[in-house]
């Protein structure tokens, strides 16, 4: 089982610029990503797309064969919600829910926000926030926001994580911490994880690199 | 969402308050402004009909027309005539041709209460050196004090007094006034028939109002002989059971027969303009207050959507749907809403209660009760304005509610600070 891009290719804007050129990838289940790449060299873009967030300009992406482009409302939000985590480049809490409401917000859009509290709380224990859980995110360093971001990634324990740039925005400390949490998470529950990262020695500990160019894969280490 | 939607109102406590308050005048405004007019139009309903009766069978009016007097002058010998002076005028002395076959339509009739043949003229009242014209109503007073509620309202003399024969009269205040007369003082009354024939005063009533106290009464034999027309009856005022029905049931009498038949209603349409007016006034203060404040929550949640953009990406990317992100508005604004009216009934009931305290109407000697200010304190006036201002903030909130949910995920994140 894997999640792949065949053919893919992205075009915004009018007149269109073509940020993405076919691209055609395949991510065995379990796999753990790093996108790498120039700026502005179509990585985020290709993360959206991967995840279903986006939508393709030309192909297909596939998960376990099912393409994401086909499914319907009810069950877009279903994949959205249990299959993929998604950790967005500016950790983007929400600023009046506490800690522990933020990374449960997932669980709370089919009902399972109470059996999943005590998982909530794990998480947050594992990553240093277990005091801090009735804080709100501006009462948070914007290290401990980013490890709330990923917990409320992991909380409905996603298929798929997708994070951009998630240490892009932290000290060498914070950043060692985060990548730790996604190598956990990779090893202890299977998760495919890509990551777009422009740092090279986290790049280097993922399984493998993909590096883009000019919306093109210019190099992949597998 | 619901309770993130509360969080997003508690967050901005003052704007939230604000909106509120544009709610709550709203919704106390139509409670208050709802609830005075409605008592006011009951209370002038009350006296319209305590004071008079409910139904008036009046002669009907004949004026001649061209081709009235062929007959009578050319029987059938020609087939068109054409007259040099067109004939024109009233068709004879209005009557009511056959009272008595009124009077045993009416006792027969369950709905009718009591009835009260007249004979109604215009005349002039003389004392000394001034006149003054006014109505003149012939009437037994046994039958008049049963259909309106003149006996009620003598301040001086008892109306029974006027008798079945004798020349007593009984004046309004006002005309008293005029007349500059006193009580037992012999007054002349001409009816433009024959010579004037005095009358003594024997009573005063007040209606209550300026034109009701220009009339004057007395009995129907001496009105009939003082103006010389025996055994004329040309109005018949009728008593209900039931006020309600009086607009129906001359509706049905005026089909079938030949006089001019009003109820009380019909006849002061006039206030009943009043009334639609006042509703009117009524709908476009509540429309303003309401406009003003479903504007305040529409510009207060649109801010919050601009504000919350990145919010509404993280929801959306987590599975929420676009339902759940614009009700997570629309509860806002309903949250605002049903709290706003919440508040503006029960202050609205207070004000209400502390209307009604007030002294109002009242003067010694007649029917108008010495009172408080009527309120209408009605479910129907409490849900209508709930509805109103519940209504009026879903409205405003909707568009608001609709653009938060416009956007894609990664249409708010590219536009956004990346
Ligand atoms: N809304 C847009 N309209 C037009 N072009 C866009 C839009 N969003 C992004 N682009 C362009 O698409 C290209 C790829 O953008 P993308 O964000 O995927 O790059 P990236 O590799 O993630 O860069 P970075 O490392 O800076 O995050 C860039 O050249 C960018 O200018
Ligand atoms: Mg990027």
């Amino acid at each position: 089982m894997a999640l792949s891009a065949q053919q893919v290719s992205k075009r915004i804007g009018n007149p269109a610029t073509q940020i993405l050129t076919s691209i055609s990838l395949e991510i065995p289940d379990g796999q753990f990503v790093a996108l790498t790449g120039r700026s502005g060299s179509g990585k985020s873009t290709l993360l959206y797309m991967l995840s279903g967030l986006d939508s393709v300009s030309d192909g297909a992406v596939l998960a376990d064969g099912k393409d994401l482009s086909q499914m319907k409302r009810v069950e877009k939000a279903h994949f959205r919600n249990e299959q993929i985590g998604f950790v967005f480049q500016f950790h983007y809490l929400i600023a009046e829910l506490t800690v522990l409401e933020n990374v449960l917000l997932p669980a709370k859009k089919y009902g399972k926000a109470a059996e999943r509290t005590e998982f909530a709380k794990s998480i947050l224990e594992k990553v240093g926030l277990a005091e801090k859980h009735q804080r709100l995110p501006r009462q948070l360093s914007g290290g401990e926001e980013q490890r709330v971001a990923i917990a409320r990634a992991l909380i409905m324990e996603p298929k798929y994580l997708f994070a951009d740039e998630p240490t892009g925005s932290l000290d060498s400390v914070n950043g060692e911490v985060v990548m730790k949490m996604l190598e956990l998470a990779n090893v202890e529950k299977k998760m495919t994880i890509i990551m777009v990262t422009h740092e090279m020695d986290f790049a280097k500990r993922a399984q493998r690199q993909i590096q883009l160019a000019d919306g093109k894969i210019m190099h992949d280490s597998s | 969402m619901i309770s993130l939607a509360i969080r997003y109102l508690f967050s901005r406590k003052r704007q939230s308050l604000f909106t509120l308050l544009g709610i709550f005048l709203g919704a106390a405004g139509f409670v208050i402004i709802s609830g005075f007019f409605a008592g006011f139009r009951t209370f002038m309903i009350d006296q319209l009909v305590n004071n008079s009766a409910h139904i008036f069978i009046e002669a009907r009016q004949e004026f001649l027309t061209t081709h009235s007097l062929d007959d009578a002058f050319f029987a059938k010998r020609i087939s068109h005539a054409f007259w040099k002076s067109v004939p024109a005028g009233k068709k004879d002395y209005n009557r009511i041709e056959n009272p008595e076959g009124w009077y045993k339509r009416l006792e027969a009739d369950p709905r009718v209460d009591a009835y009260s043949p007249q004979l109604v003229v215009a005349a002039l009242f003389s004392k000394g050196g001034t006149s003054v014209s006014a109505t003149l109503t012939g009437c037994t007073p046994e039958q008049q004090a049963r259909v309106n509620t003149i006996a009620a309202n003598m301040t001086e003399g008892a109306f029974s007094e006027i008798g079945n024969g004798g020349n007593r009269i009984i004046l309004g205040q006002e005309l008293l006034r005029r007349l500059g007369a006193k009580l037992l003082q012999n007054i002349l009354v001409s009816t433009g028939a024959g010579a004037p024939t005095p009358f003594q005063i024997v009573g005063v009533y007040d209606s209550g109002s300026k034109g009701g106290n220009q009339q004057a009464y007395a009995s129907l034999a001496d009105v009939q002989r003082a103006n010389q027309t025996l055994n004329l009856v040309n109005q018949i005022d009728v008593r209900l059971a039931d006020y309600e029905q009086s607009a129906s049931v001359a509706t049905t009498w005026s089909g079938i027969s030949l006089e001019a038949i009003e109820s009380w209603d019909q006849r002061n349409a006039n206030i009943f303009t009043i009334f639609s007016l006042q509703a009117m006034m009524r709908n476009i203060i509540v429309s303003v207050v309401m406009l003003v404040a479903g504007f305040g929550i529409y510009n207060v949640l649109m801010m919050t959507v601009t504000q919350k953009m990145k919010d509404i990406a993280i929801l959306q990317a987590m599975g929420y749907e676009s339902w759940e992100v614009r009700s997570l508005f629309l509860f806002q604004g309903l949250v605002l809403g049903a709290i706003g009216a919440a508040l503006g009934l029960i202050v609205g009931y207070f004000v209400c209660q502390y209307l009604e305290t007030l002294p109002f109407g009242g003067r010694a000697g007649t029917t108008v009760p010495l009172g408080h200010l009527a309120i209408d304190l009605s479910f129907a006036i409490y849900s209508q304005a709930a509805l109103l201002s519940i209504l009026s903030a879903l409205v405003a909130s909707y568009l608001p509610a609709r653009a938060a949910a416009h956007f894609t995920p990664i249409e708010i994140i590219r536009g956004g600070t990346e």
